[in-house]
């Protein structure tokens, strides 16, 4: 039974009223020492319901009345038998022991529902700290927490935010302190230890600044008002403490993890990087050799060569310092897609106006004639970047140019499909196994940073260019796959969603009558 | 007597190959290193001894080269061909919008940069006279005059809107026209980014001209930048 948290005056008093009901009726019928167990009866009884010391003062005062009413001579205090004297002081003294009695109990089992509250209270802030993920939902959490352990005003400030060591030192606050709070939050968060009431520093103040402590570090601070007027304020400290503590280790511990995490990525990177930059450097390497090489015979041989041949090496030159301009293009368009949050210049654009930009640059080369194009009329505005997706064309062109005999044709198509603009590049090459149709386009991506990955598309060649075509197909939110056709050579296909960022369609423009 | 033209370039070599290339062609070649320099030489000219013709780089060690621009067309219309790198796409736009006559991209062939000038330098030419009248390339002709447009033997009917448009191409036929220059002149100042107008009609327009639209030869287009005429055949 919980006596403590049912005081009922009530029930005592109606015990008290019984009690003396009864004694007065059976006055005459039972001797001195029977009507005195009513009293110790009735003692015992509003003990359990009355707070201990009241009901130590009752009982005084009913063993007085006892003694007025009962005790002869009657409506006296005096007693005439020593016997009589004895049993007041007995009455006096039993009913005293059990209110102590009660009094203690009452205390140890308070003790223990306070201790189990405290358990629960750890375990439950224990499985919050698990399921929360940032620094200011844990604060908030921590806030209420404590708040609901001690009934006080709380203000908590986490100094390191997670996923990221703290570089500008603000801290992250909940709740609003003064100036006074402020600085003992930050002291308290400075040193690790606890300030205020009970803590051995600053003793003389009436809150009580307790730190979060992860291991070795302090990450943040909380202050709770007005703890030194708790009753018991020295067990809740200690509680209020594991409550902080395991907000420390938490903080401490997802600090640990997003540092990891950033290593790992950072790791990564560079690794990515390094690969990029040797495939880059092999690609250049080799339009270099032809340049240096027409060049320098310009340079030394020049005299004794025929006009035809020093033609000859000019155009050479010439068609490798473009390939050279292209190979820049792209990989000046591949670091810029890799940044974060990189922007497109979008804009309603026509697939046919691009393709026929593209085109009359591929048709300029000196085996751009092979190319057919066909595009679907009447297709849908295209939201795109119109730079990005000709470059994405001319790379799809230059590759099937490149890898195909120089006597079969190349074609591009573009049409349109349920939403969507499919531009695809098929030539009649010898074609790409399926083990490395994915991988023509993975060479450079995050992750596959393998010799083996590095080394084949090396020797393709794809280098750079299929790596830039699938980025600017995903910067578009669309996508680029190589199939492979029937009739032998690949087919490279680009599917664009015609609404990439889901905008709206231009407005229709009302036609116009002939002239 | 030949045509000075002043090549504002901090590239050593580039400023010199370009300047062996263009002297080959009979121009006479001033050369600028840098802002201050490209400056002097511009205002200090004597009056018998103008510039015809400025070839501008963008990043040049004292500052930028749109400085350079503005203070050129706040007293001149000298034509300003700029000469960009790759990643300067936005600034080449707006250079154009804000008078450029035209703009290369680095790297480029001198055949390219030669047909640039000779358009800018003709249309020099014609600036105090009527824009250009009429315009034949291939078996394409306009006569803005009689506003007239054939095909071959044919006449080729075109709406006022596509009438239009193709007149403001003309006018500039072989430069670059930027979408919002194209938008201001024929829809108002108002519809500068109405840029799917000017798909809709310049389709209209290559399926009226062009043998094959997606192949077009008349009706060129430079991808986020604008639209350029084919370089006429004669001027008449």
């Amino acid at each position: 039974m919980d006596f403590s948290k049912r005081r009922h005056p009530g029930f005592a008093l109606l015990a008290w009223a019984i009690a003396w009901g009864a004694m007065v009726t059976l006055e005459g019928r039972l001797d001195l020492a029977n009507l005195a167990m009513g009293l110790v009866l009735a003692s015992a009884l509003s003990a359990l319901w009355l707070p201990g010391w009241s009901s130590m003062l009752i009982s005084a005062v009913a063993v007085l009345a006892f003694n007025w009413f009962f005790i002869p001579p009657k409506f006296t205090f005096t007693v005439d038998l020593h016997q009589n004297v004895l049993l007041l002081a007995a009455l006096l003294l039993v009913n005293w022991i059990i209110a102590v009695l009660v009094i203690r109990q009452r205390h140890l089992t308070d003790e223990a529902r306070n201790l189990a509250t405290r358990e629960a209270r750890l375990r439950q802030w224990g499985d919050t700290l698990r399921d929360a993920s940032d620094p200011v939902a844990h604060a908030s959490a921590l806030r209420s927490a404590l708040q609901e352990a001690t009934g006080n005003q709380v203000i908590v400030s986490v100094l390191h935010s997670l996923g990221q060591p703290m570089r500008d030192g603000t801290p992250v606050m909940v709740g609003e302190p003064d100036d006074q709070q402020r600085s003992g939050l930050v002291l308290c968060e400075r040193d690790g230890r606890a300030i205020g009431a009970g803590s051995g520093r600053y003793d003389q103040l009436d809150d009580v600044y307790l730190p979060l402590r992860g291991r070795g570090i302090t990450l943040g601070a909380a202050l709770i008002t007005g703890l030194k007027r708790h009753p018991d304020s020295e067990k809740l400290r200690s509680h209020l403490q594991a409550l902080c503590d395991q907000m420390g280790s938490a903080l401490h511990r997802s600090l640990m993890a997003a540092q990891e995490q950033q290593a790992r990525e950072q790791a990564q990177l560079q690794a990515t990087r390094n690969a990029l930059l040797a495939a880059i450097s092999h690609d250049y390497r080799t339009p270099l050799a032809t340049i240096m090489g027409a060049a320098s015979a310009l340079q030394e041989q020049g005299d004794r060569l025929d006009i035809n041949q020093r033609q000859r090496l000019a155009a050479g030159i010439v068609e490798e310092s473009e390939r050279l301009a292209r190979l820049a293009d792209n990989t000046l368009q591949l670091a810029r897609l890799d940044a974060p949050g990189v922007s497109l210049r979008c804009d309603w654009e026509s697939t046919e106006e691009i393709v026929g930009a593209v085109l009359r640059r591929v048709r300029s080369r000196p085996d751009g004639n092979r190319v057919g194009v066909w595009v679907e009329p009447h297709l849908p505005l295209l939201w795109c970047d119109a730079i990005l997706i000709s470059q994405l064309l001319e790379n799809l062109l230059d590759n099937a140019l490149k890898y195909s005999p120089s006597d079969l044709p190349v074609t591009l198509h573009a049409r349109g499909d349920n939403g969507a603009v499919v531009l695809a590049v098929s030539d009649q090459g010898p074609g790409i196994a399926p083990a490395w149709q994915e991988k023509v386009f993975e060479a450079f991506q995050r992750g596959d940073t393998g010799p083996r990955a590095l080394r084949a598309s090396g020797d393709r060649g794809a280098g750079v260019g299929l790596a830039v075509c699938r980025a600017i197909a995903r910067a578009h939110h669309g996508c680029i796959l190589l199939r492979s056709r029937e009739e032998g050579g690949s087919i490279f296909e680009c599917r664009l969603p015609l609404r990439g960022q889901g905008q709206l369609p231009p407005p229709t423009i009302p036609p116009e009558t002939d002239q | 007597m030949s045509l000075r033209v002043l090549l504002v370039e901090d590239d050593r070599l580039l400023r010199s190959s370009l300047r062996d290339a263009l002297s080959v062609e009979g121009y006479d070649i001033r050369t600028a290193a840098s802002l201050a320099d490209a400056r002097a030489q511009s205002q200090n000219a004597l009056p018998g001894d103008l510039i015809d013709l400025v070839l501008l780089d963008l990043g040049l060690p004292d500052g930028d080269g749109q400085a350079l621009l503005t203070e050129l067309r706040r007293s001149s219309q000298i034509p300003v061909i700029v000469i960009s790198a790759r990643e300067a796409e936005g600034q080449k736009i707006r250079m154009l919008d804000e008078g450029a006559d035209d703009y290369l991209v680095k790297p480029f062939g001198i055949g390219e940069l030669l047909a640039r000038m000779r358009v800018a330098l003709r249309r020099r030419g014609h600036a105090s006279e009527p824009a250009l009248l009429h315009y034949q390339h291939g078996p394409l002709a306009v006569d803005l005059r009689l506003r007239r447009v054939r095909l071959g033997n044919q006449d080729v009917h075109l709406t006022p809107t596509e009438y239009a448009l193709l007149a403001r191409l003309v006018r500039q036929a072989g430069q670059v026209v930027t979408h919002r220059q194209l938008l201001t002149d024929v829809w108002g100042p108002e519809h500068t980014e109405q840029t799917h107008y000017l798909r809709l009609y310049m389709g209209q327009l290559r399926a009226k001209l062009e043998t094959d639209s997606a192949d077009p030869q008349h009706l060129l287009t430079e991808p986020g930048v604008g639209y350029r005429l084919a370089e006429p055949d004669v001027i008449c």
